[in-house]
């Protein structure tokens, strides 16, 4: 071993290849804690919901699946969201694993979009786990319901050609389609948001306690957003001064609601792309906003 | 300017108030008008008690914390700029790695940082876990490795990039008499390899071992700096050192002394420490205070 800097290497001013090696030692180290347990419970929580509220009707039923399926998705992806984004970086302070990084030619804004990556890709992963599984259990429910719906017109000696058509259409309608897939993605969303506020009140928050309560209390005051708004503003023709109050509220806190395509897609409603697009370009916005806030914060920062 | 009369290390006049939280206006003075140059290929020691400002010294070298006044530069480059990291490695006082990461995955981490390619980070890899010999930890998580383990690795983390400079933080604290033996050594046989390594401690006789040049830091100032050689030599006094001698030799020594107009300061055993002069230092300031 000599005293050389090894060659062909040239300093690069953002290097996507740091990053990613960011990004993916953060997802080890979530997903070393064990995390993924979590799926379990969800699964289990699909099978209660899935079959043994038999007494409903069908629609009834699939509505309570897709609804409860839902809940939970929203929760884990949320909670990861929050609390992995709030316990990565000052674990890092404390354990100055974070000198050693920034000791090496990392910019400190890579190393934040690189941890706040990390998060994204394990509530990306375990969407994606959820879905499947969800996806898997609600088509098993719809074919099974199907048979029995049809069995039922063959009793009634009402099996037309028809009737199975009409039924059939019914049944699909509340099961597996594509809108089910575009409010798993607004879900995504939802915490990506959520996941760089808290990256960003992490920059300087005391205690990863702190960001946990103030991220949650923002994920409740993002859904009455809207209606505070309105509240505050009386519904009163908006004049500069009052734009500037909305511009601000909706920065500090996002409008969450506007993420919610859930309830609408639960009762099947379609999601169309034009909806899709403008709410990937405002996450985006705020992402954009919350890092840039953070880098900000973090930059300055005595470590 | 050439490369050879570039310092490895230049902290110029470095000072740094930690502004404390609640008192407005008062600051905490950690480091006091510091400077450092460090030639290619030397081993400098800055010793000093804990709190006198060792370690922000370090982290201002690194970037890690800006200096209120003054700026630092390692190989002429400046230390805030990313690009001077390219020459530097770093090894945190008590650090913890990632403790879910196996020794050889951390290496791999932190080469990926470095920009090296996965080729490259591979053949360091080997070099570096045969350098630690911790070739049969390597697959091993770092939840699981010794004190003495963690600073090797930490070690080869920090030449993963093969750095001209090596900057370690109470490398042997905490750390068991052969442990630290263990990292002295490597210290030295970095050093003949041409790393410039800069390394602090508050344990005397360690640095007293290996380092070419030294400096004393006292709450955030630097007091004495020089060789070992020429720390410890003490001017106006002259030491004669003899083996077997015996008490009618030392007797016929000292009326000799007394005939001339000479002072006898102190007849023993030689003990002059870099640990004395630092407690000396101590006493007078303490003295100067009262
Ligand atoms: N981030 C910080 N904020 C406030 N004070 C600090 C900070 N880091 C160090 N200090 C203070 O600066 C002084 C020097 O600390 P340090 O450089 O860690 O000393 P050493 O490494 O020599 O033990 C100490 O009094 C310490 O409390
Ligand atoms: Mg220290």
């Amino acid at each position: 071993m000599d005293a050389q800097t090894l060659p062909n290497n040239p300093h690069r001013k953002f290097s996507p290849g740091r990053i990613w090696a960011l990004a993916t030692s953060t997802l080890t180290q979530l997903v070393r804690m064990k995390v993924f347990y979590f799926l379990l419970i969800f699964i289990a929580l699909l099978f209660v919901a899935g079959f043994l509220f038999i007494s409903l009707s069908f629609e009834q039923e699939l509505k309570l699946l897709k609804d409860i399926a839902f809940g939970a998705m929203s929760l884990f992806s949320i909670i990861f969201a929050i609390v992995g984004t709030a316990i990565l970086i000052p674990r890092d302070v404390e354990d100055r694993t974070l000198y050693t990084i920034l000791s090496k030619p990392v910019p400190r804004l890579e190393y934040l979009i690189g941890k706040l990556f990390g998060v994204l890709l394990l509530v990306a992963i375990s969407l994606i786990a959820m879905d499947l599984i969800f996806s898997a259990i609600l088509y098993l429910r719809q074919n099974v319901i199907l048979t029995e719906q049809i069995a039922l017109l063959e009793s009634e000696g009402n099996a037309t050609p028809e009737n199975i058509a009409d039924v059939t259409n019914l049944v699909n309608a509340q099961g597996v389609n594509w809108d089910l897939q575009a409010a798993v993605f607004s879900i995504f969303l939802k915490a990506a948001v959520l996941a760089s506020f808290s990256m960003l009140l992490s920059t300087f928050a005391t205690s990863t306690m702190f960001t946990i309560v103030v991220g949650f209390a923002i994920f409740f005051i993002g859904h009455g957003q809207s209606l505070a708004r309105d509240y505050f503003l009386g519904g009163i023709e908006v004049e500069a001064i009052q734009k500037l109050i909305t511009v601000t509220l909706v920065v500090l806190f996002p409008d969450l609601q506007l993420f919610n395509l859930v309830d609408g897609v639960v009762s099947g409603e379609s999601v169309p792309v034009s909806l899709l697009l403008k709410i990937t370009g405002i996450a985006t916005l705020y992402l954009v906003i919350y890092n840039l806030a953070a880098y900000l914060v973090f930059s300055e920062k005595e470590l | 300017m050439t490369e050879d009369s570039t310092p490895a290390v230049s902290i110029d006049n470095i000072t740094k108030v930690f502004p404390l939280p609640l008192r407005k206006g008062k600051g905490l003075l950690a480091v006091d008008k510091v400077s450092i140059q460090m030639t290619p290929g030397e081993i400098y020691g800055l010793i000093g008690p804990n709190g006198s400002g060792k370690s922000t010294t370090m982290k201002i070298l690194l970037g890690l914390v800006t200096p209120t006044e003054g700026h630092s530069r390692i190989f002429g480059k400046d230390s805030r700029k990313v690009e001077s990291k390219h020459e530097v490695g770093f090894l945190p006082e008590n650090p913890y790695f990632y403790k879910h990461l196996t020794g050889a995955e951390t290496l791999h981490f932190y080469g990926k940082l470095c920009g090296l390619k996965r080729k490259q980070i591979r053949e360091r890899t080997e070099e570096l876990l045969d350098l630690v010999e911790l070739q049969n930890a390597r697959d091993r998580r770092l939840g699981g490795y010794s004190k003495g383990m963690l600073q090797r690795i930490g070690l080869a983390q920090a030449l993963i990039h093969r750095p001209k400079l090596l900057v370690l933080d109470e490398p042997t604290a905490g750390v068991d008499p052969v442990g630290s033996r263990q990292i002295r050594d490597l210290i030295l046989r970095l050093s003949e390899k041409g790393i410039t390594v800069f390394l602090c401690s508050h344990l005397l006789e360690q640095v007293q071992e290996i380092c070419h040049r030294v400096g004393i830091i006292f709450r955030g100032k630097l007091v004495r700096e020089g060789t070992l050689a020429e720390l410890i030599s003490v001017e106006d006094q002259t030491e004669i050192i003899l083996r077997d001698a015996s008490p009618e030799l030392l007797e016929k020594i000292q009326t000799l002394v007394d005939s001339e107009n000479t002072e006898t300061v102190r007849v023993g055993k030689p003990r002059t420490t870099l640990e004395r002069l630092f407690l000396d230092h101590a006493a007078s300031d303490r003295q100067n205070k009262e």
